[in-house]
């Protein structure tokens, strides 16, 4: 298993008067190569599973293995270098900078890992052109379309290759064609080996012959089918 | 190529291009930087230069001083005390001085009157080497060495006139003598630009010429300058000198020193508080601007960290913005400093620093410009923005990744 959770609590705040529990007793398995939809309204706690699933933080109780790995047991710079080499993110809003040119936007995860120019050029070259927007790379992200910096957005995902793919409400902001076509494109990673999770509310995404499962998320607990 | 040097080329590539993204609030901030280093490192390099030229001009000064007074104030000496010192041990020669200040109505300015005979002092014929043109006035009567601002001020050339001179003679002028009388005198040498602080409004001539001009008798003097053998005894000798001599006041050439450097250190320190309020000042804003992080650079943060930039790498970036943003105005402060003091005659500092004579000394000064001085300014300037930008940068880049997940 790719992503392994048992009885996993996230609480915030944790001894204050403004505690909040976001996850309680998280149980969830996902195999490599699988794409999973989260499910569940505003609130639920989607994003805070996401959140544990993408080594942004560490779970308050329980187990999280990620790739093998115990992220309860990892110190933040760990969590840091795990995230870089197994997670590629894909933001509701895209969240690329947008005064950088889309190819400066793909290529930001390789600068820390000491990627020369040439190479980070060559490898957004081949996915931009995959996705097709390479005729847009110097463009600043600011000035294209929703629907390139959806794959701008992609390609910043996968620049770094990794074996996970984080998506966090992908389509709340893309109409039809473009949620389609978001799909479209996360159902050829799928195939090419990938495992993907998806937070959505979008029946667009939960009901895509590509995904295998669906996970409903209410309350911070896992729906029980 | 190695991947930690790659590393360091990528973050300190992409501090750059942050920088000309916020480039009107780095400007901003550059533009008060460099003002506050060419305000710092011009009063350093003045201060040196003025200290460094007061100290050469007064080496050729005489090692003692002999003043009469009388019921706290100065008179005039009698040339026979000097007779009375003979009998110590040490003393190289002793030579009466006359001088005195001139204040010429028609320029509302104070000259310095000096009246010297350099064949009898020991370093007489130096003197020589302390002139821009001419000559020291030689035996002959009404000659006269002027300062540059004199000459300037009088519109003077500097005699013997030739025959191609115009009339009339622009080597000549005239003062007053105590019963309104002029004495008329020619110019027959200027002193060096070199020697400005001490001689810009300095009228030099021989002995009678001075006591002619302020009718003093031929018996008395403004004061003895005595000349030793051994410097080191200076102050043992003043001691038996004043002993010798109680209604004598007794200067040393290390209490002139070290008045001079009382003086510039007062009015140095003075300025240099204010210029260091300054700095603090531009220090506070610069806290001030690295802490306040905006949205967006806080969003930009957020979404680095996600995307696996570590802590460090962006605590890295924001230390590349800071230290260019600090070299680069670190270079253009001292550049402009150089030019301003080179140039401008450091036009800013001249009331501050040589403020006390009607004729404000012309600068000349040529500032020395030593590693030891660079780095003085460097830690001075370059380091406080550093520490009052890391600390608020530490504190930006500890945003949380998860706050690239909320929107």
């Amino acid at each position: 298993m790719l992503i392994e959770l048992a009885g996993v609590n996230k609480i915030y705040n944790q001894g204050r008067a403004n505690q909040v529990q976001a996850l309680t007793d998280i149980n969830l398995t996902v195999a490599a190569g699988s794409m999973v939809c989260l499910q569940g309204p505003s609130g639920s706690g989607k994003s805070t599973l996401l959140g544990i699933i993408g080594c942004v933080f560490p779970p308050t109780s329980g187990r999280a293995a990620i790739g093998g790995k115990q992220l309860a047991r990892l110190p933040d710079r760990f969590l840091t270098i795990h995230r870089r080499q197994m997670i590629g993110f894909i933001f509701q809003r895209f969240n690329l900078l947008s005064q950088l040119s889309v190819l400066e936007n793909v290529t930001l995860p390789l600068l820390p890992l000491g990627v020369g120019p040439r190479q980070r050029r060559q490898r957004a070259g081949i996915l931009l052109e995959r996705l097709a927007i390479s005729h847009r790379e110097n463009f600043p992200a600011g000035s294209i379309s929703g629907g390139e910096l959806q794959r701008a957005a992609i390609a910043r995902a996968l620049i770094n290759d990794p074996p996970l793919i984080l998506a966090d409400e992908p389509t709340a902001h893309l109409d039809t064609p473009l949620s389609r076509e978001f799909m479209a494109i996360m159902a050829d990673l799928k195939a090419a080996g990938k495992t993907i999770v998806i937070t959505s509310h979008d029946p667009l995404v939960a009901q895509h012959p590509a995904v295998d499962r669906v996970v409903g998320v209410s309350d911070g607990r896992i729906d029980v089918p | 190529m190695n991947s930690a040097l790659e590393k360091q080329l990528n973050l300190l590539d992409y501090a750059l291009a942050s920088l000309w993204r916020r480039r009107l609030k780095n400007s901003s901030v550059l533009v008060v930087f460099t003002a506050v280093i060419f305000l710092v490192a011009s009063f350093h390099l003045v201060t040196t230069a003025l200290t460094e030229t007061a100290g050469a001009v007064l080496r050729q000064t005489p090692e003692i001083v002999i003043q009469k007074m009388s019921a706290g104030r100065q008179e005039a000496i009698p040339v026979a005390y000097g007779e009375q010192l003979s009998r110590l041990f040490g003393i190289k020669k002793i030579v009466p001085r006359v001088w005195g200040y001139y204040f010429d109505e028609p320029f509302q300015a104070n000259y310095t009157v000096l009246g010297v005979d350099p064949a009898a002092m020991p370093m007489g014929e130096h003197l020589v080497q302390t002139l821009l043109a001419g000559a020291w006035p030689g035996s002959a009567a009404n000659q006269a060495v002027v300062g540059g601002a004199i000459r300037e001020l009088l519109a003077l050339s500097v005699a013997p006139p030739t025959v191609e001179d115009d009339f009339p003679d622009h080597s000549l002028f005239a003062l007053h003598r105590p019963d309104r009388s002029l004495k008329l005198l020619s110019t027959v040498g200027v002193f060096r630009d070199e020697t400005a602080l001490l001689t810009a409004d300095l009228i030099a001539m021989s002995l009678a010429d001075a006591r002619d001009l302020f009718q003093i008798p031929a018996d008395l003097a403004t004061d003895l300058c005595v000349y030793v053998h051994n410097p080191a005894e200076i102050t043992n000798l003043a001691r038996k000198i004043a002993a010798i001599l109680p209604d004598t006041r007794v200067l040393t050439r290390p209490q002139i020193e070290q008045t001079y450097r009382v003086v510039f250190g007062w009015r140095s320190g003075f300025a240099a508080v204010c210029l260091l309020a300054a700095l603090a000042a531009f220090v506070i804003l610069a806290w001030d601007k690295a802490s306040g992080l905006s949205p967006e650079e806080r969003r930009e943060i957020a979404i680095l960290k996600i995307l696996g930039w570590e802590t460090a790498d962006l605590l890295l970036v924001r230390c590349w913005e800071a230290l260019i943003v600090a070299l680069l105005a670190f270079v253009a402060g001292c550049t402009l400093a150089w030019l301003h003091v080179v140039f401008f005659e450091a036009a800013l500092f001249r009331p501050v620093l040589v403020g006390w004579s009607v004729i404000h000394p012309p600068f000349a000064l040529t500032p020395r410009i030593e590693v030891k001085d660079l780095l003085l300014l460097f830690v001075l300037t370059v380091l406080p923005y550093l520490a009052a930008t890391v600390i608020p940068t530490w504190r930006g880049a500890v945003v949380p990744a998860e706050d690239a997940l909320n929107g």
